[in-house]
Formats: C-alpha cells, structure tokens, sequence
C-alpha cells in the first residue's frame, strides 16, 4: 500500500472536492493519507463549511470528509493559518489537528504519491 | 458465511466504494456483499478496488437500465 499526501491551499469547490475524491479513493483501498492544508486553505476545514459547498454531478461532501475519518486519514491544518485567517483551534472540524509545517514534511517523508490543489 | 447487501444507487464516485470499504471491519472471511451501484465509473472502480485490496470480485453485472450488480467475497 502507498502513502498518500495532500495539499490544499484554496477554498473554492477545485480546491476542496479532489481532495477527498482522491483521499476518499485512497483510503477506501487501504492507503495511508494526509491532507494538509495551508492557510489558504484552512477556512475550509472550520465547523460548518463544507457543508455548503456543492457542486453539479458531484458527491456528497461530508460524506467524503466522514469517510475519510473514519478509515484512519489525517486530516492537518497549518498553524500559522490560526493567525493569518484569525483562526482559532476550536473554530475546526472535530477530527482535523493543527500541525506544523516541520511535522507534516517529516510524516510524509516516505510518501511516493502527492496531489496539491 | 453470510451474504450482505448494499445500495449505492444514486451515489457518485468514489461514494459506492467508500460505503464497501467502510463495512470491510463488518465482514468475515468468507462473507458476500453484494452491491448495486449506477455510478458509471463503478464495474472499473470495484475491480481495481479488489484487486488492490486482495478481495475476491466473484462478478460484476450490468444490466439494460445501466445498474451495476457486483459480489465481492472476503
């Protein structure tokens, strides 16, 4: 099995559903994944948020982001999305951890397949 | 040796396979689910996920409506 990660630094519907299309996939045949996203990002992973976004013909949002919980993907915002986006730790999605970026390049260190939207 | 059943009707990829993985730690050795599904991408989808997840793809049918019926055995 292979190491999957992530990036994500937007928070338009092209930033945010190939992320866990793909992650979703990925985990679902048993690969590791960590979707990291960058402050840009980050707004997208606040309580409530995906829930608003759809888009025509393709799936259930939150039913991806569960998904991927639930068979074992990480799901990592930046710290220093906390302050650039006036962000704080208990404005995230239960399930989503705030790391460093020093900690995220050491995790993904032995990852042999990246996406970055 | 028990058969489970799972719709997927309606669902989008990559949902239908989500929803098999997710009920993997449900199922023995030996077990059945059989899945509908009329995602297009899905006859495709189930073989590359069995084969990957060494997971034995019994068969997958389409019938003239272009619903999918598939067994995989665990």
């Amino acid at each position: 099995m292979s190491k999957v990660a992530i990036t994500v630094n937007g928070t338009e519907p092209k930033n945010i559903f190939p992320p866990f299309i793909l992650g979703s996939s990925a985990v679902a045949s048993g690969d590791e994944l960590i979707i990291f996203f960058c402050p840009g990002g980050a707004p997208a992973m606040v309580k409530g948020v995906i829930e608003k976004i759809e888009g025509k013909g393709l799936p259930n949002l939150l039913e991806l982001y569960e998904g991927v919980r639930n068979l074992g993907g990480k799901i990592y915002v930046c710290e220093l999305a906390l302050e650039n986006k006036d962000l704080k730790k208990e404005d995230f999605r239960d399930g989503v951890e705030i790391i460093g970026a020093t900690t995220f390049i050491n995790e993904i260190k032995d990852a042999t397949i990246t996406f970055s939207f | 040796m028990a058969i489970k059943n799972l719709s997927t009707l309606g669902l989008k990829c990559p949902q239908p396979i989500l929803k098999v993985a997710i009920l993997v730690p449900q199922m023995s050795p030996g077990d059945i689910l059989e899945v509908v599904a009329d995602c297009e991408s899905f006859p495709k989808d189930i073989r590359a996920w069995a084969e990957k997840t060494g997971k034995t793809l019994l068969f997958c049918n389409t019938d003239e409506t272009g619903k999918h019926t598939a067994q995989i055995q665990f």
